[in-house]
């Protein structure tokens, strides 16, 4: 496993979860995930890569943490509406994906808009067939999370 | 001033606009608009004095916004400042080729989006 280009986005997530939440996430070790294996996880927010490199990037969350990253980002104590939720980790994706961009500069690389996926163990459908999607455990006080990327022909 | 912020997501339009409110300029009124259709429309029935756009946007994206904008007369001086995730060094260019004034990467700070809109306005 090439941790060159898992790492962008490892150091975007860090980048968006301290400015954005004021959270400083811990890292686990990075694993090969089996994409048929439940992995527990309430909603994913979900990215395409297009360009040179075919992927995908998604943030994986307990639904509780979704809620309270929202209510952190509104200022709202109060559980958040589902509408303000989606929009708050689309929005992580978003910029965790485009400032993994920076650190990939090698490729040119497009990036879509974001698409949510909720519901406990919801199918993700990943791009390129035999592409590894690498995953990456994080611990945050507010709860763990999960980044997890596929890039074709690059990573693996 | 009258601000137009062009974000697909509200929430992160209200943080644009909460952190402009540091401006305290109490004449300023803001627009808003979640893609560049929507925007496109509110330039050409309002007189706007700066545009923060965002780039991945549905239906029309930011770029795709700031070429029709600068294609036409009445908006080749508009100031514009683009408020995207796009971090790359090859989209920064892209974006001051096709036009933008300015160039700032999300997640925003208020020091760096001040910085950016006196650097437009260095009269603020």
């Amino acid at each position: 496993m090439d941790i060159k280009y898992i790492d962008p986005f490892i150091q975007a997530t860090n980048h968006v979860f301290n400015e954005l939440f004021n959270i400083k996430p811990e890292v686990g070790k990075p694993f090969i995930m089996d994409k048929n294996q439940e992995h527990g996880w309430d909603v994913s927010a979900i990215i395409g890569i297009a360009g040179e490199t075919k992927g995908a990037v998604v943030l994986s969350f307990p639904s509780e943490l979704a809620h309270n990253l929202t209510s952190r980002l509104t200022g709202k104590p109060v559980p958040s509406p589902d509408e303000d939720v989606v929009d708050t980790i689309g929005e992580v994706v978003n910029i965790v994906a485009g400032n993994a961009k920076k650190g990939l500069e090698e490729y040119r690389l497009m990036i879509s808009l974001p698409s949510i996926v909720t519901g406990r163990n919801h199918k993700i459908v990943w791009p390129g067939k035999n592409a590894p999607i690498i995953s990456i455990p994080f611990q945050s006080e507010l709860g763990a999370f999960s980044l997890s990327v596929v890039l074709e022909n690059i990573i693996g | 001033m009258r601000i137009l912020v062009v974000d697909d997501s509200r929430i992160m339009r209200n943080i644009i606009k909460n952190t402009l409110m540091y401006l305290h300029q109490p004449d300023d009124e803001y627009l808003e608009a979640a893609d560049g259709v929507e925007a496109l429309d509110l330039l050409l029935k309002n007189q706007v004095d700066l545009v923060l756009l965002d780039w991945n946007m549905p239906k029309l994206n930011g770029l795709e916004l700031v070429k029709k904008l600068r294609a036409m007369e009445q908006f080749q001086n508009l100031p514009i400042i683009m408020i995207t995730s796009e971090a790359a060094k090859y989209n920064v260019i892209e974006a001051i080729k096709e036009g933008v004034n300015d160039y700032l990467v999300k997640p925003v700070s208020e020091r760096g989006l001040l910085a950016k809109i006196k650097r437009v306005f260095p009269n603020l």
